[in-house]
């Protein structure tokens, strides 16, 4: 790949996608291409990209965007998150809801595992749970649509035992059973684009997103969060991430790694 | 710190090499033995704090291994890891209620032991 083609790839991952692109992926930029460009017949990575450039096809351009965004993840990621999502969050949240709903979005889910993860440690505990999973990637969220994991997938992150309750066999994968698929719905979003509608949640997960975005789009999707999130509500970001020089509108939870509420000049004033 | 230790018991060299390799670089001292009767007499000796355990061995197989550890004094302390390459639910299911703590299927990686051994809280 030449370096031209690389500049084009970076400028378009941070536009569409607000993906920091680092210089060192090159090499893997290449790598993730190849599949993409033998997918959509063409005889190499320059070839499609040339053609890319000379006549921008919408269909071909996330194509590559979603090869080059970073899939990483696995059930149970962080697993102190979902103790506490189950154990503390959810009861105290349910308290204050009518019949105990608590609406939960897994931004940027993946491959599912996130989104799998927190509905399984819902169901066990009996809550009413209605969760949320979006990824910029289609194929992400075809993915995690089909519940199909692999015998390395499945087993990073989850106990045998809790793969045995909320997963069949089936050739050389492991599928989600019907009742932990009906618990998330997944759905394709772009968290650069502004909220098209009123849906708000009482739990929003984040997580190791913000990290690898351009810094100049990460406050924008901040904004974005804080307006789909309730008053009340908490947004889960990687353990090791922070928002500080992004936004005034959260505050870190003492003692709780990963976990921000609302700052009080954010909260609306309803009333 | 007290060293913790784990016994990888397995029939074959290679995975116990591979095995050894992962689980050292959790922190843990290793020890090695071929087969259940090899394990039960290191662990009369002393318990190890985690077996990693293959089921298919000669002389005496895990899941025999696995309820007679239990059935020795000190021997419900370690926390055990079947580590196998039966993939059938009904013997997963087998293996942990005879007493395994988690369950492992071959092949794996070291991200899987090492997610493997914070779910049950060895480290």
């Amino acid at each position: 790949m030449i370096q031209d083609d690389f500049d084009r790839l970076q400028a378009l991952m941070a536009s569409r996608a607000g993906f920091r692109l680092g210089r060192d992926r090159i090499h893997l930029a290449e790598h993730r291409l190849a599949p993409v460009a033998r997918r959509e017949g063409f005889d190499s990575v320059d070839d499609m990209l040339a053609s890319l450039w000379a006549k921008p096809v919408a269909s071909l351009g996330w194509a590559v965007i979603e090869a080059l965004l970073n899939p990483e993840t696995w059930f149970r990621r962080d697993r102190t998150v979902f103790d506490t999502f189950a154990r503390e969050l959810l009861p105290a949240i349910a308290r204050a809801r009518p019949e105990g709903l608590v609406r939960v979005w897994s931004a940027g889910c993946s491959h599912g595992q996130e989104p799998y993860s927190l509905a399984m440690a819902g169901l066990e505990v009996g809550a009413n749970v209605e969760i949320v999973a979006t990824d910029l990637s289609q194929r992400a969220i075809e993915r995690g649509r089909a519940g199909s994991y692999t015998a390395f997938e499945i087993q990073r992150g989850l106990q045998a035992q809790t793969m045995l309750n909320w997963f069949d066999p089936a050739d050389d994968a492991w599928v989600a059973k019907p009742a932990l698929r009906a618990a998330v719905r997944f759905a394709r979003h772009n968290l650069l684009d502004a909220p098209a509608d009123a849906a708000r949640f009482d739990v929003i997960l984040c997580r190791n997103i913000l990290s690898e975005m351009d810094p100049a789009r990460r406050g924008q999707v901040v904004d974005g969060l804080e307006r789909r999130l309730v008053d009340d509500g908490v947004l889960i970001l990687g353990a090791d991430e922070r928002i500080d020089a992004d936004t005034v509108a959260f505050r870190p939870v003492t003692g709780r790694k990963g976990l921000f509420v609302k700052a009080p000049s954010a909260l609306s004033r309803a009333a | 710190m007290d060293v913790r230790t784990c016994l990888i018991v397995d029939d074959s060299r290679i995975i116990r090499k591979v095995a050894r390799r992962i689980v050292e670089g959790l922190g843990f001292e290793v020890d090695e033995a071929a087969d259940g009767i090899e394990a039960l007499s290191y662990c009369t000796g002393m318990m190890p704090d985690v077996v990693l355990l293959d089921w298919n061995m000669p002389v005496m197989d895990g899941l025999a291994f696995l309820r007679r550890l239990r059935t020795t004094p000190g021997g419900d302390k370690p926390k055990v890891l079947f580590c196998t390459i039966e993939t059938a639910p009904e013997r997963i299911a087998e293996a942990l209620s005879a007493g395994a703590d988690d369950y492992v299927m071959k092949p794996f990686d070291s991200e899987i032991l090492h997610s493997k051994f914070s779910e049950v809280g060895a480290v």
